[in-house]
């Protein structure tokens, strides 16, 4: 169980990164979800150790995040939201080498670990191909495995899918879906549907604020009845703006497909079974 | 096209550091070598103005040289960038003509270098206006110099570098290449370089050399120094071909390019991205189960364990990374070329021994070593960062020091590797020599001497890195620190202490290991290493994890990690450093004196202000010495006790004593008959004494000396090496007094004068000046003496004083030798102590003897051979021999030279004893020296000059001409012809170089390049006029006339009214020419033709072109009538001679006609080189029949 109280962070620049971030993540996925800029990959460095906050305290169980570092490393797995490799290296010998940096010092477990993990990872065939000649999925999956190694009970992984295609992103969803349900596992993401296919436990951040969190179909639930669709014009637009809390827009077969969120059904508007999606952009718009 | 393409390269570098940081870099470069003698670029400026013509183009071409680094960073990255950004296909599929897109990129990033080399220019102009610069030395500003280098010298230079390298890269597709072709390039062009130094095909190498530097050299080198100063050379002749060839040959390279590149070729076989498909799902069975569980573990020897494998991986990351490789090629090239240059006398070399092959890596890979740490470190460092891998690297579970330690230990190693592969190249190249005794010790203890501190920079280098903000910030500090020697040498700051990984440098010698360096250079280590220490924790503690915060949040949390072991070291080792500091403090400043350069030149400065009015004061002279020294050689100790026997040999009572006592020693007794202290001076040395009873004409008094040397502790800088373990060499003006104002204290620079308010130079005193005449030029205190000693030392020693030994015994485990000398010697004496091997050998019934090192004996036997030859020539044809002994003694290198005292040779281990004579008929240098030193005990220990201009040619001149004549006698005088041309070629090289004035050889003032070089080729000459036998004869009646001559001492004069009488008078006007004037020749062959005369002969046709220059001291020259007989000659097959006789030349241009026997194949004009001609090269030309 990890707990945040309170996280506050402010950049030199005066970019208010973080505000008084509250948030209880119990063991499970946990999906975290918000535009760019929102604050998310903030929030997960400072669980990763990798940044201080002005105040507030993060506890995984009983251990103090922000103040014993060298503890939370030993049980942390971190797949940053873009990252590098060594050139000329194997992943082979690179995830060996994260294995031995991740503390598992004997040799022939490490073979084993390291071996089941590329197989998992669909990475055995390629083990030994350089790094640098990976494709985005490939490297991608050979991220999680890094994050992987060493049974870590707190695993943060950061925007993972951007820039993967349909297929890879798939490929990686099934991955993360075989993480146990022992550990806390925190994923950041600005599309939906991660969230929905993976997530137990949700929250939405924006300008470094909690909007909302909670289970996913709880969330949904809370604004049943209260989305609504109309068919419009794209001239059409502003006006509806103007007139009513348009949460989302979209072409679908050339036309402009609009919700808009409301008590009651605005005129001309036919009611829908609301989604994570209209719950996102709700919450964004500060209706939710 | 091209022309936008060209624009569109200069406005994507102006926007990047590259060309800014390189037009700093070469504007640095040359202004500080313009603006300070710390920095110096091909060589010290010399005496000529700082900004003179010569000076600017020399530099300017330099540059370009060096320059070769920028312009290849310039040219590939625009031939290679659409192919390693991957753009190539956006821009090929553009409808641009191959030729507009190559010659675009060709001509933008050429403009780019041009552009970049230019700092060098605005360098020197910046350079010479600084205050700071001695305005004496700044000659007005001139336009042309500049236009001259950047027009004749930098821009074709650039234009052929781009061109190949451009090519080059656009045909590798590949920066590795590149950059290993201009290693080729660099080698090749360093072994057109030996090629140029053969004298005989200079036209060939001016042609050859593709920067033209050659071509500049051989214009400008017998420049005297009013040519330097006022033009540049004409743009005519090899020059100009030299130019156009090579500007050719760019155009040739780059068309060739041109034609052969092609879009579509692929750089290589690597980047090929894998598709995800084509790994097939083959290994679906393994998803859907959990991820494997793993053992981790956090003992104590998981972070070794981490920190073990984070080492390996940085190590691999360094050896296969291209940076490392090309310096590691271009250093072996280097190193190569360094050692198959060591140090050529007259084409003799040295044996490879292993010092000089480790002083080789010094001067020629050291530095580069120095690069790779800097540039690693900045790489390693920021390796996570740059890679964008920080983030999941960071939070690893490692403690702080792991990635820290573990970069260290990989520069550590890889530079280790490095140098091990240095090592392993010189010990190739002994192999290749022959030379078999590789010396592992001296190896080992020599590359750590020499490497230990660059290890200490490379902690700090890491350090800097840590603790900036960006690499390229960390960079620019590291360049700083590099260059803090030169600022700190600027303020005369000169203490190890505060020079980062300072220490007082250590020679090695074959003799005596690393002696007595070795002490303060421990401590200095030891001191340095505590201060790093510190420097580490830092590291460890600021060492950055995670998100990259401002400065003062860093120190936030540096101030949590210092705790436990670290702060323990941080503080242990800044309380050692303190306390190890005192303890060097206490060495070098209290036990010894620290004294900086200045402070020390700022001393003569005072001692000539305080005392020059002294000079000349009647003093009385010793006529007799008998001294006792005992040597502690372990302690470099060293005990004197003196007995001098001193006469007023003057017709006036002397009341007052002016005393000089070298404040390396202490007087510990003194008793001069009774005195009183006038003045004492401790910090000069310099005492005023009134005699309580005045010494009467004529009256002869004993004065005795005790002084003791100690060298307690250890000295910040140069140590005092004439006391040393083993091989201990000490002359009489070393420690011990004499009497006069000595006015070789002074100083000789002028420049270093004018800034201390001293007059110029004080100049020799004038050959008429009779009073000189009663002082020699090597004593101020006395004649000719008596002599005797007892030296005592340790009982494996043996102690050599001048003299006979009369006595050799122990006594308290000591050992004794009682020298006698008994003939009169010159006030000039010295003593040596060492482990020696004894070599004993006989001429008639004189003594040879050779006191060497045992392991160096290769030499010894030649060297027996040529004392043996040598006085059999001069007690042949000079005079009898006065001594029943001669002995050669080796010491230690810490000087290389020899020098003559009476029967006693010292001879520096650093040339003689292991230079290596390859080729039985060259010139054996060992054999020439031995020779020269020989004949000093004539000329110089039988006739001395009087102390005025004139008498170095009585002793150097005469010692050169009798080696001469003896080497002429084992060589031949073909050999003869090699060594002159040498020697005519170093005295016009040296001619620009002079400080004052030159003078005629008759009045030379101790001028190396007159009384040495001009010195052997006018009394070469000499003898070939008049003959040898009739020179010689001259020769003997002149010592006969004044050997052993008490005051007034001889003068060139009056040996030259001996040779006068010996020369007909149809050659009076030569010796004018060769004696008493600065006389030069500009002969050459315009034509010569050659036809059968039909009885089987053949008649040569000569066209000859003769001009003759009388030159002022300052190097102006004006033409006047020839009208000299000249050697004319005609050679046929193997250079035999067919026809050699003098002719009369009365005419500019002659025709001479000569008929020869044999078929002729060269002729010439004055072919041996005897006359100074200007351009010996152009004398003789190949016949065509």
């Amino acid at each position: 169980m990890l707990s945040i109280q309170n996280l506050s962070k402010t950049y030199p620049n005066g970019v208010q990164a973080l505000k008084n971030v509250t948030l209880e993540i119990p063991r499970g996925m946990f999906g975290l979800l918000g535009p760019n800029g929102a604050g998310k990959s903030t929030l997960m460095r400072t669980i990763a150790t990798l940044q201080a906050a002005d105040s507030g305290t993060i506890m995984l169980d009983d251990l103090d995040v922000l103040k014993r570092r060298e503890e939370v490393r030993k049980v942390l797995g971190y797949l940053p939201q873009e990252f590098g490799v060594y050139p000329r290296i194997s992943a082979l010998s690179m995830l060996d080498h994260f294995a031995l940096l991740k503390g598992v010092t004997n040799k022939g477990e490490r073979k084993r670990v390291v071996e089941g993990l590329l197989r998992q990872t669909n990475l055995w065939e390629v083990r030994k191909r350089r790094l640098d000649t990976y494709s985005g999925g490939m490297k991608q999956r050979f991220g999680i495995a890094q994050a992987l190694l060493g049974d870590p009970r707190l695993i943060i992984v950061d925007e993972p899918t951007a820039g993967l295609d349909p297929e890879e992103r798939n490929r990686f969803h099934n991955l993360l879906a075989e993480i146990g349900e022992n550990v806390v596992v925190l994923l950041s993401t600005h599309i939906v549907e991660d969230v929905r296919d993976l997530c137990s436990q949700m929250a939405i951040i924006s300008e470094g604020e909690v909007l909302l969190s909670g289970k996913p179909e709880e969330i949904i639930r809370g604004i049943d009845g209260k989305i609504w669709v109309k068919e419009i014009e794209k001239a059409e637009l502003e006006s509806y703006k103007s007139e009513h809390t348009v949460i989302s827009t979209r072409l679908y077969g050339g036309k402009t497909l609009i919700h808009v969120h409301g008590d009651t059904a605005p005129p001309g508007f036919s009611p829908v079974t609301p989604d994570l999606k209209d719950v996102y952009f709700s919450a964004l718009k500060r209706v939710a | 096209m091209w022309l936008r393409i060209a624009r569109f390269e200069l406005f994507y570098q102006f926007k990047q550091p590259l060309i800014y940081i390189m037009w700093l870099l070469f504007f640095l470069l040359t202004f500080g070598a313009v603006s300070s003698d710390s920095v110096q670029v091909g060589g010290a400026i010399g005496n000529v103005n700082r900004n003179a013509p010569f000076v600017i183009v020399q530099l300017m071409s330099v540059m370009s040289i060096i320059g070769i680094f920028a312009i290849t960073a310039f040219v590939a990255g625009a031939a290679l960038r659409d192919f390693d950004k991957k753009t190539a296909e956006l821009y090929f599929s553009k409808p641009i003509r191959k030729l507009d897109y190559i010659f675009g990129r060709f001509i933008g990033s050429t403009f780019l270098s041009i552009l970049a080399v230019s700092g060098s220019a605005f360098g020197i102009f910046f350079g010479s206006m600084m205050p700071w610069v001695d305005p004496e030395r700044i000659g007005p500003f001139m336009i042309d110099p500049y236009l001259f280098s950047m027009g004749v010298m930098v821009i074709p230079n650039v234009i052929l570098i781009s061109a190949i390298f451009f090519v080059v890269a656009s045909a590798t597709r590949s920066m590795l290449f590149t950059y290993l072709g201009v290693v080729v390039f660099f080698v090749a062009y360093s072994i057109s370089g030996q090629f140029r130094r053969n004298l005989d095909s200079e036209y060939l190498a001016s042609l050859l050399d593709p920067f033209g530097m050659s071509a500049f050299q051989n214009a400008t080198k017998y420049w005297t120094i009013s040519e330097k100063i006022t033009i540049v050379p004409p743009f005519e002749g090899a020059l100009l071909q030299n130019r156009m060839i090579w500007v050719g040959v760019a155009a040739l390279v780059f068309l060739l390019g041109y034609v052969t590149f092609s879009y579509t070729k692929r750089a290589s076989k690597k980047k090929k991205i894998l598709l995800d498909g084509s790994i097939g799902e083959a290994a679906a069975a393994a998803v859907g189960q959990a991820p494997p569980r793993a053992q981790v573990n956090f003992r104590s020897g998981t972070a070794l364990s981490q920190y073990a494998g984070q080492a390996k991986v940085e190590i691999f990351s360094i050896l296969k990374s291209v940076p490392f490789l090309v310096m590691l090629l271009f250093g072996i090239a280097n190193v190569i070329g360094g050692a198959s240059q060591t140090h050529q006398f007259f084409g003799t070399s040295l044996l490879p021994a292993t010092y000089l092959m480790v002083q080789t890596i010094e001067g020629s890979y050291v530095f580069l070593l120095i690069i790779i740490m800097t540039f690693y470190a900045g790489e390693l460092v920021w390796r996570e960062r740059a890679l964008k891998m920080d983030g999941m690297y960071d939070a690893l579970p490692f403690p702080d020091w792991v990635p820290f330690a573990a970069k260290l230990t990989a520069l550590f190693l890889v530079s280790i590797c490095f140098l091990a592969i240095g090592v392993l190249t010189t010990m190739g190249y002994q192999a290749f020599r022959g030379y078999t005794q590789f010396e592992m010790m001296v190896y080992l203890k020599g590359m750590f001497m020499l490497c230990y501190p660059f290890f200490l920079a490379c902690v700090l280098a890491i350090v800097v890195q840590v603790l900036s903000k960006n690499k390229f910030l960390g960079y620019l500090v590291m360049i700083l620190y590099l260059i803090s020697d030169v600022i700190f040498l600027a303020f005369h700051m000169e203490h190890n202490l505060y020079i980062f990984g300072g220490s007082p440098s250590a020679t090695w010698s074959d003799m005596n290991g690393f002696g007595h360096f070795v002490e303060p250079k421990a401590w200095f280590f030891a001191y340095w290493t505590l201060v790093t220490v510190v420097l580490v924790t830092i590291a460890i503690v600021y060492w950055r994890r995670g998100t990259e915060e401002p400065f003062r949040k860093r120190t936030i949390e540096a101030k949590r990690r210092w705790r436990g072991l670290v702060k323990f070291a941080t503080l242990g080792s800044i309380a050692g450093a303190a306390a190890l500091g005192a303890f060097i403090f206490y060495n070098t400043n209290v036990l010894n004196e620290y004294m900086t350069g200045d402070e020390g030149k700022d001393r003569s400065a005072d001692y000539e202000k305080q005392y020059r009015q002294y000079l000349g004061e009647p003093q009385p002279r010793v006529t007799a010495v008998s001294i006792d020294a005992d040597l502690y050689p372990s302690e470099r100790r060293l005990d004197m006790k003196a007995r001098y026997t001193y006469v007023n040999k003057t017709d006036a009572p002397i009341a007052r004593l002016y005393m000089n006592q070298p404040p390396r020693s202490e007087i510990r007794s003194m008793d001069i008959g009774g005195h009183s202290v006038h003045m004492a001076d401790s910090t000069l040395g310099f005492y005023v004494l009134d005699l309580d009873r005045p010494m009467a004409p004529g009256e002869e008094r004993p004065f005795v000396f005790e002084v003791a040397v100690t060298n307690d502790g250890f000295r910040n800088g140069a140590t005092d090496y004439a006391l040393v373990g083993n091989g201990s060499f000490w002359n009489s003006r070393h420690y011990l007094p004499v009497f006069g104002y000595d006015p070789a204290h002074e100083l000789l620079d002028r420049n270093d004068r004018r800034k201390r308010e001293l007059p110029p130079p004080h100049r020799m005193n004038k050959i008429d000046d009779e009073a000189a005449r009663m002082d020699n030029y090597i004593s101020i205190d006395g004649d000719w003496i008596e002599f005797e000693a007892t030296v005592s030392t340790d009982p494996d020693q043996i102690a050599i004083a001048p003299g006979y030994l009369q006595r050799e015994w122990e006594a308290d485990g000591r050992r004794y030798f009682h020298y006698e000398m008994d003939a009169p010697i010159l006030n000039f004496y010295a003593f040596l102590s060492g482990r020696y091997e004894v070599y004993r050998d006989k001429w008639q019934d004189v003594d040879i003897e050779i006191y060497h090192h045992p392991a160096h004996d290769s030499n010894i036997p030649r060297m027996a051979d040529a004392m043996k030859k040598s006085l059999d020539y001069f007690t042949a044809n000079f005079s009898p021999y006065q001594h029943r002994q001669a002995r050669i003694i080796e010491f230690p290198r810490y000087d290389i030279f020899a020098q003559s005292f009476p029967n006693t040779i010292p001879f520096s281990e650093g040339f003689g004893f292991i230079m290596n004579h390859e080729k039985e008929e060259d010139i054996d240098f060992v054999f020439y020296v031995t020779a020269h030193e020989i004949a000093h005990q004539w000329w110089a220990h039988q006739v001395m000059g009087g102390n005025m201009q004139g008498s170095t040619m009585l002793v150097e001149t005469m010692a050169q001409y009798s080696a001469l004549m003896v080497m002429e006698k084992e060589f031949g005088k073909e050999n003869m012809r090699k060594f002159l041309k040498y020697e005519l070629d170093r005295y016009l090289s040296a001619r620009g170089g002079e400080l004052i004035e030159e003078m005629p050889l008759l009045l030379v003032e101790n001028q190396q390049y007159i009384h040495y070089r001009k010195g052997s080729v006018v009394m070469y000459a000499l003898q070939d006029y008049i003959g040898e036998e009739n020179l010689n004869a001259a020769i003997a009646d002149y010592i006969a006339e004044v050997g052993f001559q008490e005051p007034p001492y001889t003068t060139s004069l009056e040996f030259y009214e001996h040779v006068k009488a010996a020369t007909p008078d149809s050659l009076q006007s030569v010796l004018v020419d060769l004696f008493e004037t600065i006389t030069l020749f500009e002969n050459r062959v315009t034509d010569v033709a050659a036809e059968e005369d039909g009885n089987g002969g053949y008649t040569v046709h000569l066209s000859i072109a003769a001009a003759k220059y009388r030159s002022d001291g300052q190097g102006v020259e004006t033409e006047i009538p020839i009208a000299d007989w000249v050697d004319i000659g005609v050679f046929g097959e193997d250079d035999a001679v067919l026809y050699l006789a003098k002719h009369k030349i009365d005419a500019g241009e002659m025709t001479i006609d000569i008929a020869v026997e044999a078929e002729p194949v060269e002729a010439g004009v004055d072919p041996f080189h005897k006359l100074i001609d200007r351009n010996s090269s152009d004398n003789r030309k190949k016949i065509q029949l």
